[in-house]
């Protein structure tokens, strides 16, 4: 019962945020209310979801990750090469990907961590380089994969999700496990709270460190995989300006951009909410200054929502 | 442990800088070397060529274009081409076009990354007798007049493309069908005239516009929006695209709605990965602006101004249909 109700304080607001965001479209839009709009959402969450998954764990450890959009790009590259120009099957291809965003996850991870630089401006700097090689790679051209790839994104009959869907839950559910009941995830968590009291304690910090910035790039190079599923094309913009919808969708899930404390189904909820606003404004058809007001005011709200609805909580218990 | 990554930052380094210098400002003066047969020309004229993001394959091309005409022309005039980053950012064009104007060149090309903000600074290029020609995106007439300046445009007439694509649609639309339009930047003036040729050509054919909305230009955000589109209007018969990435995004949309064959798509610029949906029907029609010749229609203008052999004027640069069949019509 304890358990149960710590289950509902801890994701509540987040629910309720994106409950209530249903029902304002629902009364605004005739279309909104239907199976059809959750598969469009089902359909269109997946990269954002395994981006912010990894997102979590670099903020938990007071890091930021900027080239997440890049290294999308990076690796979407990536697919469409190996599988349009080299022929090769999609799991080779998948793995390459996600072989390139850990590479460039541990270049990311071993600056910041092994020199003690800033990941801002690491991450910065890559921004650069990983959407440098992308339009490198792909002469600047946009490149139609087709029915190679399409079947990632598209509904299983019998279920009535994507694969990529799947995919998707199932690392939101082995991330939170990861962060909650096993040493690596406490150790991160110890990092973000205290670095120096994690490293007198025993805490190998760096290594602990760069894993985390690996593990985000290896999700962003399945997130690539995914997106391109999605769009049936390489595309070398692909990804421009994602680093600020994940880091949003993980802010908004609670996560403390100080470190410390977060939450990997949180984070998902984030990403919903972003993605349902999306979706939602666009279906309702309204303009693009207004769907950018809207969308600001929104990330704010749930912040602020999130923390009063915390300090409630503490000063009750 | 500390030297190995010490390592890896200097190659990282060394990449960053190749990669810098790789896409940087490029100096095509040393390209080819003029052939013995020509005299040797003294005061060749040099050329500057100001893009937009040479990221983006459309002006990608316009550039390599405007580099091919000028290695087959090196006894006639020097290149020096720029890009910017990013579409949107003004501010570094701005910068460009006062570097050049430092290295006083005789000529300046550009594709104004915005018809309005980039009128104070050709006026001072004009000011210090730098010719100034206008492509791809036309400068706003009126900031012009105000400002006293005028500069020949050469370029398409953005309107009439888009409207022959909306025609070629309409024709296999019924009238009254629901139609919505992805347009590109609103701010951008290209944009703002292939709305407007779609508009033209839906009214002209009693369709029914139910949606307006920008896709930036981007595929994942037109991807997104038309799948909205297609959820809220059951009936929509046809999405209209400012650009062929939102078309492809538009196209995965319809698929994964699986209304292929029931919802018509069209784009713009003719880029070369809707080839094979133009082929089985997915995109409707395209326009195709020539991007490989753009920039080297204007650098041509600026040439015969130069030259004194003509007149700094306006002059349109053609616009095509394409469709399934002009792909497979042998090539004019």
């Amino acid at each position: 019962m304890r358990a149960a109700k710590k289950l509902f304080t801890d994701y509540a607001g987040m629910i309720g945020v994106w409950l209530g965001l249903v029902l304002l479209f629902s009364l605004l839009s005739e279309n909104f209310f239907n199976t059809r709009t959750l598969g469009i959402l089902a359909n269109r969450i997946p990269p954002l979801t395994m981006i912010a998954i990894g997102m979590t764990y670099v903020l938990i450890i007071a890091g930021i990750d900027l080239s997440v959009g890049s290294v999308l790009g990076l690796c979407g590259a990536l697919v469409g090469l190996a599988l349009v120009d080299w022929q090769w099957p999609i799991l080779p291809a998948a793995l390459l990907a996600m072989a390139a965003g850990a590479a460039v996850g541990t270049i990311n991870g071993s600056i910041s961590a092994g020199l003690g630089i800033p990941s801002f401006i690491v991450t910065l700097g890559m921004l650069e380089i990983a959407r440098g090689k992308a339009f490198h790679l792909t002469s600047s051209q946009t490149k139609y994969i087709g029915a190679k790839i399409e079947h990632l994104a598209k509904p299983i009959a019998t279920l009535g999700v994507s694969p990529a869907f799947i995919i998707a839950v199932g690392t939101v559910i082995i991330g939170q496990i990861l962060l909650t009941r096993t040493t690596f995830g406490r150790y991160i968590l110890a990092i973000g709270a205290n670095e120096t009291a994690a490293h007198l304690a025993g805490v190998k910090t760096k290594r602990c460190k760069i894993m985390v910035f690996a593990i985000l790039g290896l999700l962003t190079g399945l997130a690539a995989v995914f997106y391109t599923s999605r769009l049936g094309s390489s595309d070398p913009n692909a990804g421009v300006g994602l680093e600020l919808s994940a880091i949003a969708a993980v802010v908004v899930g609670g996560t403390s951009l100080m470190g410390g404390q977060g939450s990997v189904v949180n984070s998902f909820f984030g990403v919903m909410i972003i993605a349902t606003l999306d979706t939602g404004l666009a279906q309702i058809g309204v303009s693009e200054p207004l769907k950018r007001v809207t969308t600001g005011g929104v990330i704010i709200a749930a912040v602020v929502i999130d923390s009063w609805r915390k300090s409630r909580t503490e000063r009750t218990t | 442990m500390k030297r190995h990554l010490t390592s890896i930052f200097v190659g990282l380094c060394a990449a960053t800088s190749i990669f810098i210098t790789g896409c940087g400002p490029k100096d095509s003066t040393d390209a080819v070397g003029p052939s013995p047969s020509t005299p040797p020309q003294p005061d060749k004229p040099e050329i500057a060529l100001i893009m937009k993001s040479l990221a983006n394959e459309f002006f990608k091309t316009m550039a390599d274009g405007a580099e091919a005409h000028q290695t087959k022309n090196s006894d006639k005039y020097d290149l020096i081409v720029n890009g910017i980053k990013n579409e949107t950012d003004l501010a570094a064009q701005v910068e460009l076009v006062e570097q050049m104007i430092a290295q006083q060149v005789d000529a300046i090309v550009i594709a104004p990354a915005d018809s309005k903000a980039l009128v104070p600074v050709l006026k001072r290029a004009q000011e210090a007798n730098v010719l100034v020609v206008n492509i791809d995106n036309k400068l706003d007439a009126d900031i012009l007049k105000e400002a006293g300046l005028s500069v020949p445009f050469v370029g398409p007439d953005n309107r009439a493309g888009a409207k022959q694509v909306g025609d070629a649609l309409a024709a296999k639309l019924q009238k009254g069908d629901k139609v919505a339009i992805i347009e590109g930047v609103t701010t951008a003036f290209n944009g703002q005239q292939r709305r407007l040729g779609f508009e033209d050509a839906m009214k002209a054919a009693g369709m029914k516009i139910v949606s307006t909305q920008s896709g930036q230009w981007e595929m994942d955000k037109a991807n997104n929006i038309a799948s909205a589109m297609l959820s809220e209007h059951q009936d929509l018969k046809a999405i209209l695209c400012a650009n062929d990435s939102m078309a492809l995004g538009a196209v995965a949309a319809v698929n994964s709605a699986n209304k292929t064959g029931k919802v018509a798509v069209v784009g713009f610029d003719n880029i070369s990965a809707v080839k094979p949906m133009l082929e089985d029907g997915r995109i409707l029609a395209t326009a195709d602006q020539y991007a490989g010749q753009l920039a080297a229609f204007g650098i041509e203008a600026a040439l015969g101004v130069l030259s004194g052999d003509s007149q700094p004027e306006d002059q349109t640069t053609a616009v095509d249909l394409v469709t399934k069949e002009t792909l497979s019509a042998p090539a004019k």
